[in-house]
């Protein structure tokens, strides 16, 4: 563990902690159920109880995740077909597509939010999750939480999945659209990342390897 | 890396000073061409709006309105009104959720980005049907680009520093 997340963490109740918006230093307090110590300079939750609450959702749903993201990947999405003639589209389709263009710096940030972002962002969760709900100290953990915080919002699969929607909209005007395999899983894909932001909670990955005795 | 404070500050500056002057050309300049059945058509991201909401299509063209004209807009001018009051003791709170929503929704501007690949990947049907991308569209992705990595290096806990950059 990194000593950023000690301090943020602090130690016995009644110490001092960081805010991890702000910086500014608050006072450690037991909470009860439903209660959460808010900064008193920016108002960001500094603690929040976390009582029975596990990492076994998370570790749960970011595998799930793993699994649409591959079938995702592995089946097209559209088939878009004018005059007789039809084409069907991958998600690594586009980005090929922009490359054969020349515009690879497109295509590599469709790439990167599209594919490698969510596929890290499961990963490190998946990883991160498993080891506090098995109490195993794998290697590398402080990495992978950091992983998982930069990660969290280059994950666009929400995002990518509106534009299929607006892209199947603009397509209709032009020709004939079939959703394929492929769309359901983004959908699965999106909604489950949204999932996983919800119960990844990093206050209680810290609470959890501070008491599998991990230190930096 | 580490990277001190006032070097975040600086680098935030320049980044949002790049996407203040990269929005221009991303709106004027077309995205895509969609060329159907031997018609070609350049698209901006404004003529993409108006395009969908000509079809009949107004919910879904606010969206992409939303997404790609208004937001980036607001983002910019968001970071930038941060960045300018930055060393100040002025409207702090403000400023502080102002940075948690722009980093919150940014993302939301790569809609066109996505959907420029979605329609490129399946409308390859040689005369038919062509999606190629434009040089607007790299202006696009920078600006985009700029944003979110400024949000992302002008961290909440600057706006409560005291000394001035």
């Amino acid at each position: 563990m990194s000593t950023t997340l000690t301090s943020q963490l602090g130690g016995a109740k009644g110490d001092w902690i960081r805010c991890p918006n702000c910086d500014a230093s608050c006072r450690e307090r037991e909470l009860s159920s439903g209660e959460e110590l808010r900064c008193t300079r920016c108002g960001a939750t500094v603690l929040q109880f976390t009582g029975r609450k596990t990492l076994q959702p998370a570790l749960a749903l970011s595998v799930a995740g793993l699994l649409a993201l591959v079938l995702a990947n592995s089946s097209p999405v559209l088939v878009f077909s004018v005059a007789g003639r039809d084409q069907s589209g991958y998600i690594i389709t586009g980005v090929r597509e922009l490359i054969a263009q020349g515009y690879w710096p497109i295509a590599a940030l469709v790439f990167f939010a599209g594919i490698l972002a969510p596929l890290l962002y499961l990963t490190s969760v998946a990883y991160v999750s498993s080891a506090c709900c098995f109490h195993v100290r794998l290697p590398r953990l402080v990495d992978l939480i950091r992983l998982s915080e930069q990660m969290e919002s280059w994950n666009l699969v929400p995002v990518y999945s509106i534009a299929t929607v607006v892209s199947v909209v603009k397509l209709r005007m032009l020709g004939g659209v079939q959703w394929e395999f492929g769309a359901q899983w983004v959908l699965a894909l999106a909604v489950i990342s949204l999932f996983v932001q919800q119960t990844f909670n990093h206050r209680l990955v810290t609470e959890r390897l501070i008491s599998m005795g991990v230190e930096p | 890396m580490k990277i001190n404070n006032k070097l975040r500050v600086e680098l935030a500056r320049a980044l949002v000073v790049t996407a203040a002057l990269l929005y221009i050309p991303s709106n004027i300049m077309p995205v895509m061409t969609m060329t159907i059945v031997g018609k070609t058509e350049p698209l901006t991201v404004l003529g993409g709006v108006y395009e969908l909401y000509d079809s009949g299509l107004p919910l879904i063209a606010g969206v992409v309105f939303l997404a790609s004209f208004v937001v980036p807009f607001l983002k910019i001018a968001a970071l930038g009104w941060i960045l300018f009051l930055h060393g100040t003791p002025r409207l702090r709170e403000r400023r502080n959720a102002l940075h948690h929503i722009v980093h919150k929704v940014g993302s939301w501007s790569m809609i066109d980005i996505f959907l420029l690949a979605v329609l490129a990947a399946v409308g390859q049907l040689g005369s038919l049907a062509a999606v190629t991308a434009e040089s607007g569209a790299i202006f696009f992705c920078i600006v985009m680009i700029s944003c979110l990595l400024a949000a992302e290096i002008y961290k909440p806990r600057l706006i409560w520093e005291t000394t001035t950059t």
